[in-house]
């Protein structure tokens, strides 16, 4: 009973943290969203400049730790715009996610037929109409499901921002162990958390992709 | 496709109004009892750190100094139920801001970015039981000791080890906290000597976690500051072998940017006030600190 | 005939790399004409579809579409598609789109129609192809024949000049191939210019006013139907014809 009464008040002072993983999770992931698919467009559809740039893009932020990304926005980019931690962090996170979900969208631009490129350009669409209302569509449903798991490895991710002082769900767990020296009710407590936005990121991902799920 | 334009549209004001609501609140201001608008640094700060002479003039400009700590180190620095930063640390800096006729704004980032920050002037200073070591002075600079500190062995509770003077951890599975003095010390001493293979030595994040590992046997040993080990000692049922000076390096000390000579002028002449009048002395009653 | 031919091909070539697949064909057709072009697999009967429409430029060699030369530098390869319809073997319908979606698409992004107008009409084109009350149904839900009369409606939908057929029912199953031969009868009759590449020879003796026959890239013998079965002048033409009309007849 009275862990489950230190288990309330722990999460009381955690959900305040709720809302910054939230809306750093959300911002990471538009963020890479754009980063993504435009990088994926240059990659499947650009000259051979474009194509070269995205995939140095794409290589080179996969291999650098995302803590060191966090750093370099917050410490050196930040020094010359004027970035609060928040942005800084969440605008990493989602530059790393970019890397990640241009090979997502590479892929399912890759998957789309290439008869269907053939056909919206026969009807006279320009390349660019094609690949907007014809390739992007079919290509976005493709990409959900491996989007979904992006999605939920960036909320899990979005601990590191507090490497630049974003206090966050794992922080403010940090802080109650450190305090009460009690980190099994702290850990508890945003494992819960995070438990739940897991579940419900998938839940949401899982509805979109029965939604739009491409009839092949 | 247009409901999954829309749906993204959605998304977007979502995370523009959860931003919006977001971007603040990480810098508590606890002497005002809330956070204050605009808790960031400002560019043109970011864009001059440490300017020469300049450091002292623009935190009185701003009306505040933006400190930062790293809020899991009780009894210096921690936050409590409600959020505000609590601590002998804390209530020091608050007595210096006084004196400094400055508000203080108080940032929470683990231990290991703090030097970083105040380098590039992301904060003004650091408040953190930190020591000033012969590395970190390359980096920032240091105000005079406000606190001289000894560290201490801690074991578990049922430990038979006797541990006279702190070469007798000798061989000994012995963690610290990562980055800090104690660390510095054991790798010096205990393994760059030989006395310790380089594999019995644990680094942690924080003191809490090596608490635990000592508890349940993982360690032998946990080096770490004097003062926060006997709270810590006290709820997790270990024992401290030994309180020594020896394995410390001077006292702890406010780090400010390299350069900021008139800040560090102004800081040393307050923290020796606050020494002499006795402030200090009953901040850290009022902390329990020894 | 004395009217301006609408579609004029001269001495074009097509290479893909090393690989020559056009060899100075030319061909000329007029407003209203159904032109069967058959041919052994790799005559170039696809390639020159594609090169008709710029899907793939013809290397050398120029084109003219109702009296402009589409293979001009500068012209605007989008305009020219939109007034040629094209219908594909594989269908290409888009997957992601209904029946009545596959349609309205080019309409409203293509042609920049509103969107009720282009409900309204896209509606008609599947009329036309006898589909309204398919409209709904996802690519996946319809049977191959009627994948292909989507497809066609898709083509009609842009107002085309002219229409290419690439092999429009091989690959259905024989017994839907007779809703897909219809659908383009109706068109022939109902006046559209047309380029059909197809071994249904029923069709091309039914609709035709010319049989062209091609191989190695360029035309060796063409004529209306009647001569072409009956009395080809080429000896590969006999033999092409008699291999096909076997089996054309072996299948029944």
């Amino acid at each position: 009973m009275e862990f489950i009464q230190d288990l309330i008040t722990t999460l009381n002072f955690i959900l305040q943290g709720l809302w910054v993983t939230i809306g750093v999770t959300i911002v990471a992931l538009t963020v890479g969203l754009l980063f993504g698919v435009v990088t994926a467009m240059l990659r499947v559809y650009g000259n051979a400049f474009f194509k070269r740039l995205a995939a140095v893009y794409s290589v080179i932020v996969r291999a650098v730790p995302v803590i060191v990304i966090i750093f370099i926005l917050y410490f050196v980019i930040a020094r010359f715009v004027n970035l609060s931690p928040f942005w800084a962090g969440s605008l990493a996170l989602g530059f790393a996610s970019g890397a990640y979900q241009t090979e997502i969208f590479r892929g399912a631009f890759q998957s789309v037929p290439p008869g269907q490129m053939v056909a919206a350009r026969a009807i006279g669409m320009s390349r660019l109409q094609a690949i907007q209302s014809i390739i992007f569509p079919q290509a976005v449903r493709l990409a959900l499901p491996g989007w979904g798991n992006e999605a939920t490895l960036v909320l899990k991710d979005s601990t590191l921002v507090f490497v630049v002082g974003v206090p966050e769900i794992l922080r403010r767990a940090q802080q109650v162990s450190a305090r009460t020296l009690e980190p099994f009710v702290a850990y508890a407590a945003a494992l819960l958390l995070y438990l739940a936005l897991t579940l419900l990121t998938t839940q949401i991902l899982q509805w979109l992709e029965r939604r739009y799920r491409l009839q092949m | 496709m247009k409901k999954l334009g829309l749906l993204f549209s959605a998304l977007m004001i979502v995370l523009l109004t959860l931003s919006a609501c977001t971007a603040v609140p990480q810098t508590a201001a606890p002497a005002a009892g809330g956070e204050s608008a605009g808790g960031q640094t400002t560019g043109s700060e970011a864009a001059a750190p440490a300017a020469e002479g300049g450091k002292l003039a623009a935190i009185k400009a701003a009306g505040k100094i933006v400190v930062g700590t790293s809020a899991d180190y009780a009894p210096y620095e921690s936050i409590d139920e409600n959020g505000n930063f609590v601590g002998f640390d804390m209530d020091l800096i608050r007595a210096v801001g006084e004196k400094l006729g400055v508000e203080v704004e108080i940032v929470d980032m683990p231990f290991d970015s703090l030097i970083a920050a105040v380098q590039q002037g992301k904060i003004d200073a650091v408040i953190a039981a930190m020591q000033a070591t012969a590395e970190r002075d390359q980096q920032v600079d240091f105000t005079i000791p406000y606190r001289m500190t000894k560290d201490a062995f801690v074991a578990a509770g049922n430990s038979s080890l006797v541990i006279e003077k702190p070469e007798d951890a000798a061989g000994k599975r012995i963690g610290a906290q990562t980055g800090t003095v104690q660390e510095g010390w054991i790798q010096k001493n205990l393994v760059e000597t030989g006395l310790t293979p380089a594999d019995q030595v644990f680094s942690y994040e924080r003191a809490d976690q090596a608490a635990l590992d000592v508890a349940s046997g993982r360690i032998d040993l946990l080096l770490m500051d004097a003062e926060p080990s006997i709270a810590l000692a006290d709820e997790t049922g270990l024992k401290i072998l030994l309180i020594t000076e020896l394995t410390a390096e001077g006292g702890k000390s406010i780090a400010i940017p390299d350069g900021a000579a008139d800040l560090k002028a102004e800081l040393d002449r307050i923290i020796q006030e606050l020494i002499d009048d006795g402030t200090v002395l009953k901040i850290q009653e009022a902390n329990g600190l020894p | 005939m004395t009217t301006a031919p609408i579609l004029r091909i001269e001495d074009v070539y097509k290479s893909f790399g090393e690989t020559r697949v056009l060899n100075g064909f030319s061909l000329t057709i007029q407003p209203q004409e159904v032109v069967v072009l058959v041919g052994p697999s790799g005559s170039g009967k696809s390639t020159l579809l594609r090169c008709i429409n710029l899907l793939h430029p013809p290397t050398a060699g120029r084109i003219w579409l109702e009296e402009q030369e589409i293979t001009a530098p500068g012209v605007n390869q989008d305009k020219v598609r939109q007034r040629i319809g094209m219908v594909f073997q594989d269908f290409n319908l888009f997957t992601h789109l209904t029946a009545l979606g596959n349609v309205m698409i080019g309409l409203t992004k293509v042609r920049k129609m509103h969107k009720q107008e282009a409900h309204d009409l896209a509606m008609l084109e599947l009329e036309r192809v006898g589909l309204v009350e398919r409209a709904n149904h996802y690519p996946a839900q319809l049977s191959g024949g009627q994948k292909q009369r989507v497809a066609i409606a898709r083509a009609l939908g842009m107002d085309p000049h002219i229409m290419l057929f690439d092999e429009p029912t091989s690959a259905l199953d024989p017994e839907l191939t007779g809703e897909v031969l219809e659908v383009m009868q109706q068109l022939a009759k109902e006046g559209m210019t047309m380029i059909v590449v197809s071994h249904e020879m029923g069709f091309a003796r039914q609709v035709a006013s010319r049989v062209v026959f091609m191989e190695g890239g360029i035309v060796v013998e063409e004529g209306p139907p009647a001569q072409m079965f009956e009395q080809p002048v080429h000896e590969r033409t006999r033999a092409f014809l008699r291999k096909i009309t076997d089996l054309d007849e072996g299948g029944k």
